[in-house]
């Protein structure tokens, strides 16, 4: 196997213009797949990263997001006071009474009034949600018309830098702080006090409780109490499972978009492939009568070019992840329709993501070089000697 | 004033800094009507000496006349013209091209005429019959014998009536028959239709059939033998 | 045109190997005009937008509402013809993912205001007259299989509009006359959604009709007037403008598909190109004896060059042949939801074959300049 491996990697720098133009097809079409799939990666990590398996967030019953569910006021103190609820120092519930609302303000990248997350947050906010830092200024202090602003929306909407007069619920507000969150969904948002918002968009409710469990296995006993409470019409859900369903469809409509163009794409490149292994199979006729008349079985023939076909396309593969790299970490932003608000994420290239461009590199290479690997191995041995 | 008239004709290549000479100051005259023999052994420069009548590769030194035209200084351009005009080349391995016909083979240099689609059957038919394959026109070269595809290319080579044939090794890949056919062929279009014929040719039977003989060695003359017709 | 009998007769050259370019070229060409069509589909209600209608919302954002007594101040305002609103219901129709758009609009002049919703006029007074009618877009009513005297039960969405589920039942099935309405939509009575609101009279969006559209920004600015420094401050502006708001939504689709349809163009050229240029390499001994003959390379470099745009146009016809066929509304079902409806038509396959001319010259210069710049003797050498 050793001598026909060396044999086709030697022909193949023969005719390494061929092999390169075959190599570059499949390398932009790995290129591609790599780069749309990084997109519903980057979006799906920035929404599941918003969840911690510690915490748990508490909607109204039968509500599919926070946007359109519902907790009163006098709900919040049955909940805090719940036992599976985690206390801070202070002997306060690490709990959250929390709104949001859609402010309008335009983008950087293009004017457009664009809906940006305001949400309205208790006290124990930032203690609750523990990946969160400020990285200048200050938290808002509560009782005041101060807010703070996740980092990636500061890049991506206009006029939210620290200091700066944010106009909107009949008042104006002071930008105090700048906060990451591991490029959390959190990181495009702007942060405030829940009591003071309620009045401001004349709202009456809240419309969720995020709180820290004692232990994440407390959440079967917590569901437990919530149910047999006839004053809680509430259902609480764990924050992963929660955001995993907040960008459940729009991560599906991406990756079914990005499959389907790279897949058409893929036809094309398995045709430039079989193209330049037939050509390969024509050139060599005589020396593949060589080997045949030397002993070397049907399948041995079969086996090395289908190889070479691989070899090659998973160069391409390679190649196309490099090119694609570069896209990794790129801020972007598109509208989640579960929540109508604008999340800004980062592409996201995985390992994972590139051993599947790789192996997809390889499948094209194959099935590309299958009909001519065939072909070579039923060349006729004597014909092929006679040619010259 | 003779057809052709090589003076001092040498050829040399440059390979990787190396400069190899194929033809030392050749000077030959080739009256209209002649049909010359080119011997000698493999590397002689025979074949290149064959080209640089043709055309297809340009002197190092030394001047090349055919006819009223110094083909010597001719641009690219301006010798792929005079060629068409005045030019029939005749491969050792036919040359035909597999995707089209015997017809549209020999059809080919009439492309680049003005003659009309009718006028161009005309002359193709004339041609491939004085070949004796108008029978097999519509037929693919893969349809056809080695002696018969070299007839086409034959029929190919005179259908645009050029000045001068060329033909290198015409003989080199049949067998003695077919060999002997083409030959008569050669003999009849310079002796019938008084065709200038210059063959390049190792094989002694194609030698008997040229009415003059040169023979090249390590690329200059060495003798002239005339051979009687 | 003699010319032209050769080039194709060169294609049968290796069936296979034309039959493969082919292939790849009319991918490449399909790819390219569905995608164009997707994106015309996303800008085609901004495209068609009214040059006399305008919007007034929120200036906080679209999710919040204003008082229906704002239209009596709008109405005064110089320019301003006739007056309309509506409100985002966001019900649920059996389950969450059957998603589609659900408007309460004051019927009779919203009817008015958009010709180009297209009812048949029993079908609008039927309507007019049914408190809890609606009217479904034809699109809407084939996805669900929905005929007129059909009951639909929408479960609320918002807070707002209670608890309780609405029945709806449907009075007529309109077709769209303009991209600027889709024909995914449902239309009820705003009276009906406002008798189970828990705040009454919210207006979620006016849309105004103006005299001129010359005037459109002088009568935005002053409906914004009328209630700056109010509770419920407003920010008004063109159709088209809004309509492109919520295309960016999405994100920057331009870039997005571009960069794909570019990415489509480059993978194509190099497969032609590999193709052709292979083509070339195993012809060298025939371009050179067709130089010999007297071809001048010019013309070598147009036959083989020709070669490679004749197939490349014939892969640009029939991947544009094909899109024209599959991808339209009628067979793709892909639409619905947020995706507007979207199909290619004469003018992508017009940018389809543009372009498959433009792969076939790209990526058959470097042949077409390796078979006119042959060296002959050196081709010609090589046989033997």
């Amino acid at each position: 196997m050793g001598l026909i491996a060396s044999y086709n990697l030697r022909s193949m720098v023969v005719r390494k213009g061929t092999a390169a133009m075959t190599s570059m097809g499949i390398a932009m079409v790995v290129a591609v797949f790599v780069m749309t799939l990084a997109i519903a990666q980057g979006f799906r990590a920035t929404l599941v990263a918003s969840g911690s398996p510690n915490n748990v967030i508490v909607l109204r019953k039968g509500a599919t997001s926070e946007t359109v569910s519902a907790v009163m006021r006098p709900q919040v103190p049955l909940i805090e006071s719940l036992p599976q609820i985690a206390r801070s120092s202070d002997g306060r519930a690490l709990a959250s009474p929390e709104l949001v609302v859609i402010i309008s303000l335009p983008r950087q990248s293009d004017n457009q009034p664009a809906n940006v997350p305001l949400r309205g947050v208790g006290p124990k906010a930032f203690e609750v949600r523990d990946a969160l830092e400020m990285v200048e200024g200050r938290r808002f202090t509560p009782g005041t018309r101060e807010i703070n602003v996740g980092r990636l929306a500061v890049g991506r909407f206009k006029g939210l830098t620290l200091g700066s007069a944010v106009k909107f619920g009949s008042a104006t507000w002071t930008v105090a702080g700048v906060f990451t969150a591991d490029d959390a969904s959190f990181e495009s948002e702007v942060w405030g006090d829940v009591d003071l918002m309620m009045p401001a968009f004349q709202r009456g409710a809240y419309q969720s409780i995020t709180a820290r469990l004692v232990d994440p296995s407390a959440f079967d006993s917590l569901v437990a109490a919530v149910a047999a409470d006839p004053r809680l019409d509430l259902r609480p859900r764990r924050e992963l499972d929660y955001y995993a369903e907040q960008s459940a469809t729009m991560t599906t409509v991406i990756r079914a978009f990005g499959t389907f163009v790279t897949l058409i794409l893929s036809v094309g490149a398995v045709f430039g492939a079989m193209n330049t292994m037939y050509a390969a199979v024509a050139y060599r006729t005589r020396e593949i009568g060589m080997l045949r008349a030397l002993g070397f079985s049907r399948l041995r023939i079969v086996t090395a070019f289908l190889a070479e076909s691989v070899a090659l396309a998973v160069v391409g593969g390679g190649i196309g992840c490099l090119l694609a790299l570069p896209v990794h970490g790129l801020s972007t932003g598109t509208t989640n329709m579960a929540s109508f608000s604008e999340v800004a994420f980062k592409f996201r290239i995985t390992p994972g993501l590139m051993a599947g461009g790789l192996l997809f590199s390889a499948l094209m290479g194959a099935v590309g070089g299958l009909l001519p690997a065939i072909r070579a191995s039923r060349i006729p041995v004597a014909r092929a000697l006679r040619e010259i | 004033m003779a057809l052709i008239e090589l003076r001092d004709v040498t050829k040399s290549y440059k390979r990787d800094q190396i400069e190899i000479p194929v033809l030392e100051r050749v000077s030959i005259s080739v009256p209209e009507g002649d049909f010359l023999g080119l011997m000698g052994p493999s590397g002689s420069g025979k074949s290149t000496l064959l080209n640089l009548l043709a055309g297809i590769d340009r002197p190092s030194r030394g001047s090349i006349r055919i006819g009223d035209t110094e083909i010597s200084s001719l641009s690219e351009s301006v010798l792929a013209g005079w060629r068409a005009r005045h030019i029939g080349f005749i491969f050792q391995l036919y040359n035909l091209i597999p995707v089209l016909t015997a017809f549209e083979n020999v059809e080919l240099p009439l492309l680049l005429t003005s003659l009309s689609k009718k006028q161009r059957h005309y002359h193709v038919m004339t041609a491939l019959s004085i070949v004796g394959i108008e029978d097999r026109a519509r037929h693919y070269p893969r349809q056809l014998s080695g002696g018969q595809e070299q007839r086409v290319a034959i029929a190919r080579a005179v259908v645009a009536d050029p000045t001068l044939l060329l033909a290198d090794e015409p003989t080199g890949d049949l067998d003695a028959k077919s060999a002997g056919e083409v030959l008569t062929l050669l003999q009849r279009l310079n002796r019938e239709f008084k065709k200038t014929i210059v063959m390049v040719t190792h094989d002694p039977h194609a030698a008997e059939r040229a009415s003059r003989l040169l023979h090249l060695e390590k690329g200059t003359l060495v003798e002239q033998v005339t051979v009687g017709a | 045109m003699k010319f032209l009998g050769l080039v194709l007769k060169s294609a049968r050259r290796s069936r296979r190997r034309t039959f493969l370019t082919v292939l790849s070229v009319a991918i490449a060409v399909f790819l390219f005009a569905s995608l164009r069509a997707v994106l015309d589909g996303f800008n085609a209600a901004a495209e068609a937008s009214s040059s006399t209608r305008i919007m007034t919302l929120r200036s906080t954002s679209m999710i919040f509402s204003m008082p229906t007594s704002h239209a009596d101040a709008i109405r005064t305002v110089n320019g301003v013809r006739d007056l309309t609103w509506a409100n985002w219901f966001g019900g649920i129709y059996k389950d969450p993912k059957n998603f589609f758009a659900q408007f309460a609009i004051e019927p009779e002049s919203y009817l008015r205001m958009y010709p180009e919703i297209v009812l048949a006029p029993e079908a609008r007074r039927a309507f007019l007259e049914d408190r809890t009618g609606c009217v479904v877009g034809d699109g809407l009513a084939k996805r669900f299989g929905w005929t007129v005297g059909d009951r639909v039960v929408l479960q609320v969405g918002i807070p707002t509009y209670g608890s309780q589920d609405f029945t709806f039942t449907i009075r007529g099935i309109y077709r769209t006359s303009g991209a600027a309405i889709d024909n995914q939509s449902m239309f009820f009575q705003w009276k009906f959604a406002d008798e189970r609101s828990l705040v009454k009279g919210q207006a979620g969006w006016y849309v105004t009709q103006i005299a001129n559209p010359d005037q459109a920004a002088e009568v935005a600015l002053a409906i914004d007037q009328k209630f700056a420094n109010s509770p419920y401050e407003t920010k008004t502006d063109t159709e088209k403008a809004f309509q492109s708001s919520f295309v960016s939504m999405f994100g920057n689709l331009n870039l997005l598909l571009g960069s794909i349809a570019v990415a489509v163009v480059i993978t194509t050229l190099f497969v032609a190109g590999n193709t052709m240029a292979m083509s070339v390499r195993e012809r060298t001994t025939e371009i050179a004896v067709m130089r010999t003959l007297g071809f001048p390379a010019k013309t070598m470099f147009f036959l083989v060059g020709g070669e490679g745009i004749l197939m490349a146009l014939l892969g640009g016809a029939v991947g544009a042949g094909l899109a024209r066929l599959i991808v339209n509304p009628d067979v793709l079902h892909v639409a619905g939801g947020f995706i507007p409806e979207f199909g290619v038509n004469n003018a992508h396959v017009a940018t389809g074959l543009a372009l498959s001319v433009f792969i076939g010259v790209v990526a058959g210069v470097i042949p077409a300049t390796m078979a006119s710049r042959l060296k002959i003797v050196d081709a010609l050498r090589r046989v033997a």
